[in-house]
This record gives structure tokens, C-alpha cells and sequence, in this order.
């Protein structure tokens, strides 16, 4: 049993560590991932244990990143892509839909893809423009590819680990507001399956599901409403592609009342998505519609409207008491 | 092929006052007729009235696009009319090898981009290019058959089978996109058969009873608490007739239908539409904005009653009914003139009360179609006889439905005849957008303390002609001293007719 | 029809036509003149048998049977589209012939020549034009990926596959092909960029066709193609597209370069696209039939057959037992495409990941069971 209190960041560059020990084919590139150890440190260190071959500063080219990225894993290498922030995903955009997602089924099963694609996501960092951006409705939206996001250092660790492993590209979006939180962190443990759900807080009165960024939000909010006599269930839901929604709906036939809550602009956000299946599958069950809570339908603002723009506990639990108003 | 077919199309006009929607009650041409320009092609029953709508084109009529009965939003089409002269050609199919119709440029050579490709399809750059589908239902199997390798959960009875499920081990399938899935998770899980998570927590409640949404409002407006219920809809589902049978308190045994004391075969339904729809929401917008006040003045008529006979004689009321209503319009159009700011209107939005010169006097009429009130312009500049007449005129349009919006609209004060009804006296609730309106009751042959001589001589109690009158206004704009001087005034001319001369 | 028959019979090129389309000499390398003559180059050169120049021959001869029967087979209806590589064979066989194997090709959408080099099945390649699939050989086995529609996205996926090259220490080379239009696009300067600063052992093999769809090279570039190179930092050539001979020379070195750790290379094919860009485009809407009737002078596979034919290295026979090879190839394609079965409907679901998702496994199991009822059963 080895513990080590972790932050998200540094669960992340051991978790690459061993990634990388375990199996000599795991390719790092990026840009500044190298010498520096990245923007956000998360590679820190890894360069010069495993060589400028295995942790690649690539050029300022993120389509370029991702397209000698397909290349590599056609020859049989396991790149892991960053993206250095959430906004500079799109150059690489093309190549993620119509070339990561598709190869596979192009294919018909000879060329696997098995590419990560990390990206910092999420605001509250006070930023300038383009560093806040959440754009998982995209990536969800596209077929073939798989979409991940963790918010706890546990998940973190033991996250881009099974990413890396697994044979199909992953959309790894990390909690950037988040990366220096810290949790105790068992790395002898057996994980749990990437692609699940988690109940992180039991409760009765209204199912709260959230994932990243927003699950430490909607926890404090479960607080807060406790002192007011309200019990929240909250759900991370980890996998934002494909959904694993068997907790939410056995948690809704309980509660019969569901809020969905990410930083993404609400319109055709993962939240409509999860209204929908939550709606027919459990619709005998539902006392209210279900609820969402997210960004406004604006481009991200300049950061001193930043907290006026992201969902807070405040929001959620409005949420919630319309939600019990029904 | 040439063709002289233009087809035009009449879209529902908006007939007045900003209405969104009108029923049409009847058509007065059919497919095939040949129309002028004006001519009334249908009726149309907005919120307010029967309308005739003139036709915009002259041609012939090719679609009624709308059954009489129907309930059309204002903008949509409603006709199709073909102006061109000749009977409209329907448009011929395109069949992709066929020249072009009417000269002008060629189609491109097949093969080409546009042009005619195999199969039916045109020619584009990447592919086969479109072709057109039939629209027309693939005939269903009447059972459906097993797809191959389908493994059968315990599905509800004799429904069709449920999906296979996932063929790789270890993963459960949830399907989205089904209610098949949704009522067997729904069935197992009120078996208690609830997945839960390794260790993770998760409340203590008890699974939710299972209700259709307006099922569950139902339930709550009646008091009824679901938990109590056994559904018998499909999965224990609680349903509508079971909410009605708990109220009821005959017990709802699964799988058969309530026989309930209440329930639906001994109500009727009304569509809430037309008038009714229109004028119950003149009606709530009024109560609930404006602070009503209803003043009651009780008063001996006798005199105008006898003065009623003499005036019907005088050759200016020739023709026209004098009728006791006649009296009242005008004692009230007097006694405005008086006191103006009954006759003004309370503008929110201009934070503004507009106190008007003009009097447009509302008769509330009864129709068969509900109540509406058309009101008679300017009837303060009118004679008797032509009050007379306008009150005529407008009772009798009003009980035929064909009161013209513009005669609906406008309106600045309004007296409302219950006693028609024989009914003494009301409540009556403002005309949105006025500040006062009046109710006059039935004149009754009443016990009455009455001085002789012109009120000097000995009191007797005696039959008199009495009648009341209440008089409801806006306590925004009308205080109760106003209030009671103009009801006061209204009565004083009502008692005895000669004091309108003082006015 | 009656045009494709034109082009197809080997007309006897007029002796020192001025073309010009055609730049000078010394940048454009030639062994092999239009006229059907040898030449010598001082930096390029070939060594081959009689069998292997007979050989090249038959290649292009029987891609262009190919590319015909191709191209009457989509105006039967039977393919969607077809992309000919009328005009471009010498180009493209003469590429696919300098790769050794363990080499890896990836090609856009038009390089049948190259395909038949590496052995795919023409089938293989009918089927996706005929829409039953996105390709169907595999391209491990053949050294040859899938076709790349998304114009240039596959120059990143080479230069990719050659920092793996490099990572496992192998001789390997990469060769990318592209357009004359692809080089406009980012993705294509960004492989560049990486290549060089990589030094990636990848060959860009562009055959400069002359046009984007109706878009004159004059747009994509205002310096020659091979010139582009420089400003990334590495050689660029220009080569007779139409030259066979000159292109297995200069692909031949050009991809020992690069197994030799110098780097990458750019090829710029001075070729023509005498078809149009794909079936339903029209080109007399945007270039002369006097541009068409020059190309035709220097068709490729007249100029070796006046070489051969010259030379004594090729009789009538062998002509004749080429057609007859030509004749049957077109005849099993014919058939063989005729046949390609659609699909099962359930196919679409089957590869979209390695690991299938429960969503998925369950929406095609409701696919299923939506086409069973129907009458008519399964699709």
C-alpha cells in the first residue's frame, strides 16, 4: 500500500512516468513538453529520463501534432498528444475528426489509433482569451472517438494510465483550474474501469451530475444545501464519451429529480444530451425536468467576468430549488 | 410543356386587434370555382367575431388547404388560387432525361454536374448524386422476425422482443432511444433489483412511484399521494384513471380499469377558443390589474318610465326603441361630461392617466358566441334618437355575429344591462382599458317610501318602478367621492328626468 | 467515348513540337524524351534489364486499360466516381517502382498506378469507388495505406510514419504523395516542417498535374513546386512526370536519401491530367482543347513504346500479348466489380472502435431488430 497526497498535476506526470516504463511504444509530443516540462509542469522531468525521442518538443503545429501522431500509431507507437491549452485544439481539429476518429473504421478494424490527446480544459484561471475554452460537445459529437475527464487526483493517476493503454483514441481532458488540488492517492490500487460513472455523494432529494472541473462545484454546492436540509446525490461522471449513465438513472428513480452542470455554454452542451436518455429512460420517475447549469451562451469573457460567466455553487443550487419547485 | 398555372396563395390576414389565431367557420367557395377579386371566399371567427375574407385575386380556386372547423394560425396559407386563367397543370415529375421545360438553358449533358446520371440520380462531382425516394411506408413483417444471435431478457408479456444484448462480456448495454429498455430497467428495478456500485454511496430512498408527468401534477392538485397508488398501467405505471379511482376511493385493482363514482364518460370537454378564450383573458387581465370598487345606488324610475311612453310618441323617436337602456345611456353620457375622469384610461406604460373628450359608449351584448362589447362612437355628440338608433343598430349586429372589430375596439366606458336577465343588480368587472362601467338591473314594481307633491307632501309607502344600478371603477384613477358623485348623478337624472336639463 | 479512344492508342509524337507547358532543361530531368529517345542526365541514371523495361512497359499499359475500364464502368452506374489517372501513369509507376519492401506509400485518391505496383488488388480499389467501402486491402500487408480524401492530410500521417521508422532503427523509407493544390494546404507545410527539422525519412512525391479540380497551378504558387523546398531546408526536384524512367531514377535516390538519414526530399512530376477530375467535372470549362492536344505529344506510354520498339527490345508480339493482358484484366475487373456485394447494414457499426462501447453494441442491435421488421427481413 503506497499513499502519496497528490496534486492533480503531479498524479498525472507519474502516471505518464509509469505509462511510459511500462511499455517502450508510449511516444510524449507537444509543444514545450520537453525541456520545460510543459506550461503546467505535468511532464516535468520525463524528458530526461526517457530522451528527446520518447518526450518530443514538436514545432508550433498542433495539426501537425496530431497528424504525425496517426502516423506514428500506423507504425505501431502509442503517442500521447498535448495540447497545451483547450482553445488551440482546433488547427488540430481537422485531423482528430476526419483522420483519429475515422481510421479505424476505415480501416475496417487493420489500423487502430491508439492516440491520447490531452488537453487542459476548463476556466477559472483568470485568463486571457482562448485558455478557458470547454469544447468536449465536439469530440463527444464525433464518432469514433472517446472523451475522458477526470477531477480528482486519484482519477487523474489512474485515468491517463488506462487512456494510454487502451486501444482506441481518447479525448484526455484535464481540470486546469484544478491541477493543484490534492488527495491522497493509493498508487498500488487496482483502478476502477475508465469509462464508469461514480456516485461521489450520496443523497435524496436531487441527482447533481458533473464532471471535471465541476464536480469539486457541485460537491461544495451538496454541502451547502445539506445546512438547508437538502440532501444531494452528486455523480462524477467521468466519461463524457461514451456516457455511463446506469448510476444516474438507478440515482433518478430515487430522487426523481436530475441537474446537470458543466462549464461548457449550455445549448447543445453534454447536458442536453443526458437530459434527453435521462428523460426516456426514467421518465415515469421524474418529478421535474431535467435541469441544466452552464456557461451562458457567449464567448468565453475576459477574465473579470470569469466568475460571473461559470457555473457556482450559487447557480447550482438554484438549479436545485427550481428543480424542487416542480 | 407551357403552363399558364400561377398559383397564389392567401395567407390568413391578422382581421384585427393583433390576433394570433381564427378559426374558419365556413367556406363559401369550392375547389374549382371561378372567384373575383373580393369576393368572400370563407368565414373566419376570430376572438371577437364572425369575418368575412374578400379574396385578393380573381382566378380559380385550386386547394382549400383547410377544413372548415379548424383552428389557423394568422400568416398561414389557406387557399390556393390560380390566377394564370387556365386550369393550374400539376407540376409534371422531373424525369432526369427530359429537356428542359419552358426554353430556357439547356440541362447539362449527362454525365456532367446537373445532368441526368444512371439510376434516376443527377450527376455530382463525388458520388452517385441525389434521386429521388418514394414517399411511401416499406410494408411491415406481421411479427417481427428473431435477428439472428438475439438473446431475450423477460420481456412484458406478449410485447415485441427486447434488444439483444451486448456481445462483449462483462459490459451491460443500456440502450438510450427506447421505451422497451426504459420499462424493463423500470420493471427491475422496482424488483429491487437496482445496480449499485462497488462501495459508493448512495441515498436511502426508496425508488420513486412511477407516473407519467400530467399524471403526477394530477395527483398533486388533487392531493392524492402517488406512494399510496399501485399503478395499472404497463410496469406498475400509475395512469390517469387510477389517480381518479383513489379519489374516488373504489380500490384500483392492478390490470383493470377503475369503475370510478366521478371519472370522464359524465364530463364534457370544452375546447377553450374563440370568444370565450379571448374574452376570459380580457377579463383576468382586468380584475387583476385594476383595484375594483363597486358602488350600489337603488333607484325609483317611475318617472322615466311614464316619461318613456310620452317620448316614443314625438315624431324624432319615430322608428327607434325607447327603451329604458336609452335612458341610462344617455344619463350616464350626461353625468360623464360632468365628471370626465370616468370616461379616462390608466396608461402603465406612460405612467400617464389619458382623460378622454370623446365618449365611445360599450353596450356589453350577449351573443351567441359569448359576451362582447361593441361600443357606439362619439355617443356623446348623438341625439337621443340617434343614440337610440346606434343602440339599435349595434344589439342587432351584436346577437347576429357580425360585429365589426373596429366596433369592438376603443371602447371608454361601458354599461352592462343585467337587467335583461331579470337580474337586480352586479359586480360588474372593467372593460380592459376603461375606468368605470355600469350595471343596470331590471326595472321591478317595488314597495317604495314615496312623498307626494313633489316630494313635500305626506310619506306612503307605495308600488313604484325601481331598479338599481352599481357601478364598479378603477380606485386608481376613481376615488370614492367621484365615484359616488357620478352614480349619484347618473340616479338623480334616472329619478327624475328633468334635472338632465342641468347638465 | 469516342475521346477516350483518342487517347488511349499510342499516337506518333511530331519530332521537336514546342510545348509550352513544358519548362527547360537542366531543371526538368528526363532520360526518356517524348519522342521516345534516350537521354542522359548528369546527376540521374537507371541500369535496367530488358525484362524490367518491358516490364514498366506492361505496368503502364495495363493501369491505363485499367483506369479506361474504370471510367465506362461509372458512366454504366456502376461506381459513384471514379479519379482517372489518365496522362499520370509514367508518374505514378515510376514512383511505386523505386519502393523496396518494407517501404510505406501513402497516396491521395488517384494512385491506382502506385497500387498496382504494390500489389493491390484493382478490385480492392473498385469497391471504394463503388461505395461498398473506404478500401479494402490492408496496407501493412501492401506497403500502400488506405486513400486519403481530405486533400494533404495524409503527408503528416507519412512524415509521422517515418519518426517511427526512426525510432525502430529501420532502413525503411516513406513516400507521401500529393497535388500540385495539396501544397497549399497548412497540413502540408506542417509535414514539411516536421520532416526537416525531424529529418524524417520521407520522400514528398507531388505530381504537378496542372490543376486543382479547375484551379490553374499559377494560384497554388507563384514559384515552381520543387523550388518550395528550399524554404523548408531540404533538395527539391523537378523530374519529366511523363518520364518514366526519370522518375524510378530520381525516386530511387531520393529514397536512399532518406534511408541514409539525409532527410527528406521533395519530387515535383511535371505531369498533365489529360482526364478530368473526376467523372462529372467537366474540364471545357476551364482549360483548351489545344492545352489537351499538346499533352498528347508527350503521352507516356507512346515515348516507351517508340523506345522499345526502336531499340529491338519489344516486337508486335509483345505488344499484342500486353493488350490481350489488358483486355483481361479490364474484363475481370468488369465482372469482379459487378459483383461487389453491398455491405451488410450491420457493418457500420462494427469497426468504429476496438473496444466496442455498450451504446454502440445496443444501437446496432436496435438496427437489427428495426430492419427484421420489415418484410424482406435483414438487410
Amino acid at each position: 500500500m503506497s499513499t502519496e497526497t497528490l496534486t492533480i498535476g503531479k498524479a498525472l506526470n507519474l502516471g505518464l512516468r509509469r505509462a511510459m516504463e511500462d511499455d517502450a511504444k508510449v511516444v510524449l509530443m507537444g509543444e514545450d513538453i520537453g525541456k520545460l516540462g510543459g506550461v503546467f509542469r505535468i511532464t516535468d522531468g520525463l524528458q530526461k529520463d526517457f530522451g528527446d525521442d520518447r518526450v518530443v518538443d514538436t514545432p508550433l503545429a498542433e495539426a501537425g501534432i496530431l497528424g504525425t501522431a496517426v502516423g506514428l500509431a500506423m507504425r505501431g507507437y502509442r503517442p500521447v498528444c498535448e495540447i497545451q491549452f483547450d482553445g488551440f485544439v482546433f488547427p488540430a481539429y481537422n485531423q482528430i475528426v476526419t483522420q483519429v476518429a475515422k481510421i479505424h473504421a476505415r480501416s475496417k478494424g487493420t489500423m487502430a489509433m491508439p492516440i491520447v490527446i490531452r488537453i487542459p480544459f476548463g476556466g477559472g484561471i483568470g485568463a486571457v482569451e482562448h485558455h478557458s475554452e470547454s469544447p468536449e460537445a465536439y469530440f463527444a459529437h464525433t464518432a469514433g472517438l472517446k472523451v475522458v475527464a477526470v477531477s480528482n487526483p486519484v482519477d487523474a493517476y489512474w485515468g491517463i494510465q488506462q487512456a494510454i493503454a487502451h486501444p482506441d483514441p481518447i479525448v484526455f481532458l484535464e481540470p486546469k483550474r484544478r491541477y493543484w488540488e490534492k488527495a491522497p492517492v493509493d498508487t498500488d490500487a487496482t483502478p476502477g474501469p475508465l469509462f464508469a460513472s461514480r456516485v461521489v455523494r450520496g443523497g435524496d432529494d436531487v441527482t447533481v451530475l458533473a464532471y471535471g472541473p465541476m464536480v469539486k462545484t457541485a460537491l461544495q454546492a451538496a454541502e451547502a444545501a445539506a445546512e438547508e436540509g437538502r440532501s444531494l446525490e452528486v455523480i462524477d461522471l467521468r466519461t463524457v464519451s461514451p456516457l455511463d449513465l446506469d448510476p444516474v438513472y438507478e440515482s433518478v428513480r430515487r430522487t426523481g429529480r436530475c441537474v446537470v452542470v458543466h462549464e461548457a455554454p449550455v445549448t447543445l452542451g453534454l447536458g442536453a444530451e443526458i437530459a434527453a436518455r435521462v428523460t426516456e429512460t426514467c421518465f415515469h420517475s421524474l418529478e421535474a425536468p431535467v435541469l441544466r447549469v452552464g456557461g451562458y451562451d457567449t464567448p468565453y469573457p475576459p477574465s473579470k467576468l470569469e466568475e460571473e460567466y461559470l457555473p457556482d455553487l450559487d447557480r447550482v443550487l438554484d438549479a436545485v430549488d427550481r428543480s424542487m419547485g416542480f | 410543356m407551357t403552363s399558364s398555372a400561377t398559383l397564389r396563395q392567401f395567407k390568413l390576414p391578422d382581421v384585427g386587434e393583433g390576433l394570433t389565431e381564427g378559426e374558419i367557420l365556413q367556406w363559401l367557395v369550392a375547389v374549382g370555382d371561378t372567384v373575383t377579386v373580393n369576393q368572400p371566399l370563407c368565414e373566419v371567427e376570430t376572438a371577437k367575431a364572425a369575418v368575412e375574407l374578400p379574396s385578393p385575386y380573381a382566378g380559380t380556386v385550386t386547394e382549400l388547404l383547410f377544413e372548415a372547423g379548424t383552428m389557423v394560425d394568422v400568416g398561414t396559407p389557406i387557399i390556393t388560387i390560380d390566377t394564370g386563367g387556365g386550369p393550374a397543370a400539376p407540376a409534371a415529375p422531373a424525369a432526369p432525361a427530359a429537356p428542359a421545360a419552358s426554353g430556357e438553358e439547356a440541362e447539362p449533358e449527362a454525365g456532367l454536374i446537373g445532368g441526368p446520371a444512371p439510376g434516376g440520380r443527377t450527376s455530382v462531382l463525388v458520388g452517385y448524386g441525389p434521386r429521388t425516394t418514394e414517399a411511401r411506408r416499406r410494408p411491415r413483417r406481421a411479427e417481427p422476425a428473431e435477428p439472428a444471435g438475439a438473446d431475450y431478457g423477460p420481456g412484458p408479456g406478449d410485447r415485441p422482443p427486447l434488444l439483444a444484448t451486448a456481445p462483449d462480456a462483462g459490459t451491460k448495454p443500456m440502450r438510450h432511444g427506447g421505451l422497451e429498455v426504459g420499462r424493463q430497467a423500470e420493471a427491475h428495478a422496482l424488483q429491487g433489483e437496482a445496480a449499485t456500485a462497488d462501495g459508493a454511496p448512495h441515498g436511502r430512498g426508496r425508488l420513486r412511484p412511477l407516473a407519467k408527468p400530467p399524471v403526477r401534477k394530477y395527483a398533486k392538485d388533487l392531493g392524492v399521494d402517488l406512494t399510496t397508488i399501485t399503478g395499472s398501467g404497463a410496469g406498475g405505471v400509475i395512469t390517469r384513471a387510477d389517480v381518479d379511482a383513489a379519489v374516488s376511493g373504489a380500490t384500483a385493482r392492478p390490470g383493470e380499469m377503475a369503475i370510478a363514482a366521478g371519472g370522464a364518460e359524465r364530463e364534457q370537454r370544452i375546447p377553450i377558443k374563440g370568444v370565450r378564450k379571448h374574452t376570459a383573458a380580457a377579463m383576468v387581465a382586468s380584475a387583476f390589474t385594476a383595484p375594483h370598487v363597486t358602488e350600489f345606488l337603488t333607484v325609483d324610475v317611475t318617472r322615466m318610465m311614464k316619461l318613456r311612453t310620452r317620448l316614443a310618441a314625438r315624431p324624432e323617436l319615430a322608428g327607434v326603441k325607447v327603451s329604458p337602456l336609452l335612458f341610462v345611456a344617455k344619463a350616464l353620457l350626461l353625468a360623464a361630461r360632468r365628471h370626465p375622469m370616468v370616461n379616462s384610461s390608466w396608461d402603465e406604460a406612460a405612467q400617464e392617466i389619458v382623460v378622454k373628450d370623446y365618449v365611445n359608449l360599450g353596450i356589453a351584448a350577449a351573443t351567441p358566441r359569448g359576451l362582447v362589447v361593441p361600443n357606439i362612437k362619439d355617443a356623446g355628440r348623438l341625439s337621443l334618437a340617434e343614440l337610440a338608433e346606434a343602440i339599435g343598430r349595434l344589439t342587432e349586429t351584436a346577437r347576429a355575429g357580425k360585429t365589426a372589430p373596429e366596433d369592438m375596439s376603443g371602447g371608454t366606458i361601458t354599461i352592462t344591462n343585467v337587467g335583461v336577465f331579470g337580474v337586480d343588480t352586479g359586480t360588474p368587472i372593467l372593460n380592459p382599458g376603461e375606468s368605470a362601467i355600469l350595471a343596470f338591473g331590471a326595472v321591478r314594481e317595488m314597495p317604495w317610501v314615496h312623498r307626494g307633491g313633489s316630494g313635500g307632501g305626506k310619506a306612503k309607502v307605495v308600488p313604484r318602478q325601481v331598479t338599481q344600478l352599481a357601478l364598479s371603477f378603477d380606485h386608481r384613477i376613481i376615488d370614492g367621492e367621484l365615484g359616488s358623485r357620478f352614480l349619484a348623478d347618473v340616479g338623480a337624472m334616472l329619478h327624475d328626468p328633468g334635472a338632465a336639463l342641468a347638465f | 467515348m469516342t475521346a477516350l479512344r483518342e487517347t488511349t492508342e499510342v499516337v506518333d509524337p511530331v519530332p521537336g513540337a514546342d510545348a509550352p507547358h513544358l519548362p527547360q532543361q537542366p531543371d526538368l530531368i528526363q532520360l526518356l524524351t517524348p519522342e521516345g529517345e534516350r537521354v542522359e542526365h548528369p546527376d540521374y541514371s537507371v541500369d535496367l534489364s530488358e525484362d524490367e523495361l518491358r516490364g514498366l512497359y506492361r505496368d503502364l499499359a495495363l493501369v491505363r486499360r485499367w483506369d479506361v475500364e474504370a471510367t465506362a464502368l461509372q458512366r454504366q452506374g456502376e461506381l459513384g466516381i471514379w479519379a482517372s489517372l489518365l496522362g499520370q501513369e509514367a508518374a505514378q509507376v515510376g514512383a511505386g517502382r523505386a519502393l523496396r519492401d518494407g517501404d510505406m506509400a501513402f497516396p491521395t485518391y488517384r494512385e491506382h498506378g502506385v497500387a498496382w505496383t504494390r500489389g493491390v488488388d484493382p478490385l480492392h480499389v473498385m469497391g471504394l469507388f463503388r461505395g461498398v467501402d473506404n478500401g479494402g486491402w490492408d496496407p501493412a500487408a501492401t506497403g500502400f495505406n488506405l486513400y486519403t480524401i481530405v486533400i494533404g492530410a495524409q503527408c503528416l500521417h507519412a512524415t509521422g510514419y517515418a519518426m517511427g521508422v526512426q525510432r525502430d532503427g529501420a532502413e525503411s523509407a516513406v513516400l507521401a504523395f500529393l497535388g500540385d493544390g495539396a501544397t497549399s494546404q497548412g497540413e502540408v507545410n506542417e509535414a514539411m516542417i516536421f520532416a526537416a527539422s525531424f529529418a524524417a525519412p520521407v520522400v514528398f512525391f507531388c505530381q504537378n498535374n496542372q490543376y486543382a479540380i479547375s484551379v490553374p497551378l499559377e494560384r497554388q504558387s507563384r514559384v515552381p513546386l520543387y523550388q518550395r523546398a528550399a524554404g523548408f531546408g531540404f533538395p527539391g526536384v523537378r523530374v519529366d512526370g511523363n518520364d518514366v524512367l526519370a522518375v524510378l531514377a530520381v525516386t530511387r535516390a531520393a529514397l536512399q536519401a532518406a534511408r541514409e538519414g539525409q532527410g527528406p526530399t521533395f519530387i515535383e512530376a511535371f505531369t498533365y491530367r489529360m482526364g478530368a477530375h473526376t467523372t462529372s467535372d467537366d474540364p471545357t470549362r476551364y482549360r483548351l482543347a489545344s492545352e489537351l492536344e499538346e499533352w498528347k505529344l508527350r503521352d507516356p506510354i507512346a515515348r516507351l513504346k517508340v523506345y522499345l520498339s526502336r531499340s529491338g527490345l519489344a516486337d508486335q508480339a509483345f505488344f499484342d500479348s500486353v493488350d490481350a493482358d489488358g483486355d483481361e484484366l479490364a474484363a475481370r475487373i468488369r465482372s469482379g466489380t459487378l459483383e461487389l456485394a453491398d455491405p451488410p447494414g450491420t457493418s457500420m457499426f462494427d469497426h468504429v472502435y476496438a473496444e466496442q462501447t455498450p451504446e454502440l453494441a445496443a444501437q446496432r442491435a436496435e438496427f437489427e431488430a428495426y430492419h427484421a421488421s420489415f418484410e424482406g427481413g435483414e438487410r
